[in-house]
């Protein structure tokens, strides 16, 4: 029984499989903790979806694709922004108008690039992808956003909870707002090897909302959350390893969300 | 072992603030107001940007200490009044001095309770959290504030919330919490409370309670309040009535100059 534990972890790539989903997997799920419950769900999933064309984009062009997937979500987050700014647009449109904008770019770069087999990691994960230099790179964005969330936790728990009293402290809620947009970039561009372009912004959503049901305070929620993302996590990397065909991504999603229901089924009712 | 846990994240988390620089939410205000906490002159304004005006030539001043009523019929500009005041929204035209300096966001000084406040539903945060709020505008960026807090328990316990300190947000009355929000403004410090007809349904023992705390326990702060009940208007010292896009005053304050003459 205990082989099944130990024997993956003779092998390197899994070691840092385990570090980076360690780390990507606690990142997330404290900042989801504010995309849950600020409901910004739906911007998370074009921030994650939009990877895509930078990544592919940046493959092609022959720079780092972390750079391309940055500037691919900010581009996404600032392209919604500008158009939920004019009149007649709703913010939800907007960042749906982005989103498929963003996809449908990456899909015709996926054809430029003509090799729809090399990108299924980049969609879905995969376990053996991740190497030093991603550990360093996960490492580097988690630290960013760990810092900046303890840095600004009051405000940006002000700003969700009561952003009107925010704007009369003058503890700038909108730009508490575009400070969590930035984040949420970092954090997804951060999981994308292991968990892919389309299956990122469960690893904000399922932890975090595992958290609101058992957690009473912000602090708690983000505690949760993280418990959630790391057992999914390393169990979802073990699936993956023992059934080559079901890749990373699909693994920790799913092994994410047993956690989720069985707090959903045994948590109080609020 | 929870304590020994809470103590080290504690350390951990305040470590970060230690390599940032302390920064103000705002510019800081002037001290002192020259006896009046509230005077407007020719002031127009409107509820949305493009809207028609609520009222055109408000002309009113309200002394240092006074609870002002504030009335008239619904639409005739009572809200968008009191959210000028706050620094909300900017006046058309016309000049208006709220503790001494022309309304902005980040006063201290100055503290404003919506008719609805727009809370996020079920937010995971305990009553004592939300009370604290009000020292963040003593603490500005880069700084955390912890539990124990005398002035927070003492604002509590004025407003009888003391046993309700731990209870999540979401849980309490509509009363419980808008108790909550005044202790928030005594916490903040402000010395003009704008308030939007803070009674609309509330339990008759908050009501009490938040009575008990504006009328009888001489603070040494300014009340503008808008109201719709007639039964209520001679516990005020100046009741402003919002008329045809004028405000008239109705009678004048009195008792409470003598404590900022």
């Amino acid at each position: 029984m205990l082989e099944i534990l130990t024997e993956p972890l003779s092998e390197p790539f899994f070691v840092r499989a385990l570090a980076a989903v360690a780390l990507s997997g606690a990142t997330c799920a404290c900042l989801g903790a504010y995309v849950v419950l600020r409901r910004m769900a739906f911007v998370s999933t074009a921030l994650t979806h939009s990877i895509l064309p930078g990544v592919v984009g940046a493959l092609l062009l022959g720079v780092s694709p972390y750079l391309g997937a940055l500037a691919a979500a900010l581009l996404t987050a600032a392209g919604a922004a500008w158009l939920a700014s004019r009149k007649g647009t709703s913010e939800d449109s907007a960042v749906g108008v982005m989103l498929s904008v963003m996809f449908a770019a990456g899909v015709a770069l996926m054809q430029q690039a003509n090799s729809w087999r090399d990108f299924a990691g980049l969609l879905f994960g995969s376990v053996v992808s991740v190497g030093k230099d991603d550990l360093l790179v996960i490492g580097g964005t988690a630290t960013i956003v760990l810092f900046g969330l303890r840095a600004l936790h009051k405000e940006l728990e002000l700003a969700s909870f009561d952003e009107e009293y925010a704007s009369l402290l003058g503890a700038r809620p909108a730009l508490m707002r575009v400070v969590l947009l930035v984040l949420v970039a970092l954090g997804s561009v951060a999981c994308v090897r292991l968990v892919g372009a389309l299956l990122t912004t469960a690893l904000f959503v399922i932890p975090a909302a595992t958290g609101v049901l058992l957690g009473r305070t912000v602090p708690q929620v983000m505690a949760w959350g993280v418990g959630c993302a790391l057992v999914g996590g390393g169990a979802g990397l073990y699936l993956s390893y023992y059934l080559p065909s079901v890749p990373s991504g699909a693994g920790i999603v799913l092994c994410c969300t047993l956690p989720y229901l069985a707090a959903r089924l045994l948590a109080p009712r609020r | 072992m929870k304590r020994a846990f809470d103590f080290l994240a504690r350390q951990l988390g305040d470590a970060v603030f230690s390599v940032l620089p302390r920064l103000a939410y705002a510019p800081a205000e002037k001290s002192g107001c020259g006896g009046l906490a509230v005077s407007a002159a020719a002031l127009a304004a409107s509820a949305r940007p493009d809207g028609p005006l609520a009222f055109r030539a408000a002309t009113f001043e309200i002394p240092c200490g006074c609870r002002t009523a504030l009335i008239g019929p619904n639409g005739s500009g009572k809200s968008t009044l009191l959210r000028v005041l706050a620094g909300l929204t900017v006046p058309r035209s016309g000049q208006v001095l709220v503790a001494g300096e022309p309304p902005r966001l980040g006063r201290r000084r100055v503290a404003y309770l919506a008719q609805r406040p727009h809370l996020a539903e079920n937010f995971p945060l305990r009553l004592r959290r939300l009370v604290q709020m009000g020292t963040y505008a003593h603490h500005g960026w880069f700084e955390e504030c912890h539990h124990g807090d005398q002035d927070v328990d003492a604002a509590l316990a004025r407003l009888g919330l003391t046993e309700l300190a731990d209870r999540p947000v979401h849980t309490l009355s509509g009363g419980q919490l808008q108790r909550g929000l005044i202790a928030r403004a005594v916490v903040q410090g402000a010395e003009v409370l704008l308030l939007d007809e803070p009674y609309a349904a509330l339990d008759q023992a908050s009501r009490e309670i938040i009575d008990r705390f504006l009328f009888e326990q001489g603070e040494a702060f300014t009340v503008v309040m808008a109201t719709h009940d007639p039964a209520d208007l001679g516990r005020f010292d100046r009741i402003l009535e919002l008329r045809d896009g004028a405000v008239v005053t109705r009678h004048a304050c009195s008792g409470h100059d003598h404590r900022h003459a």
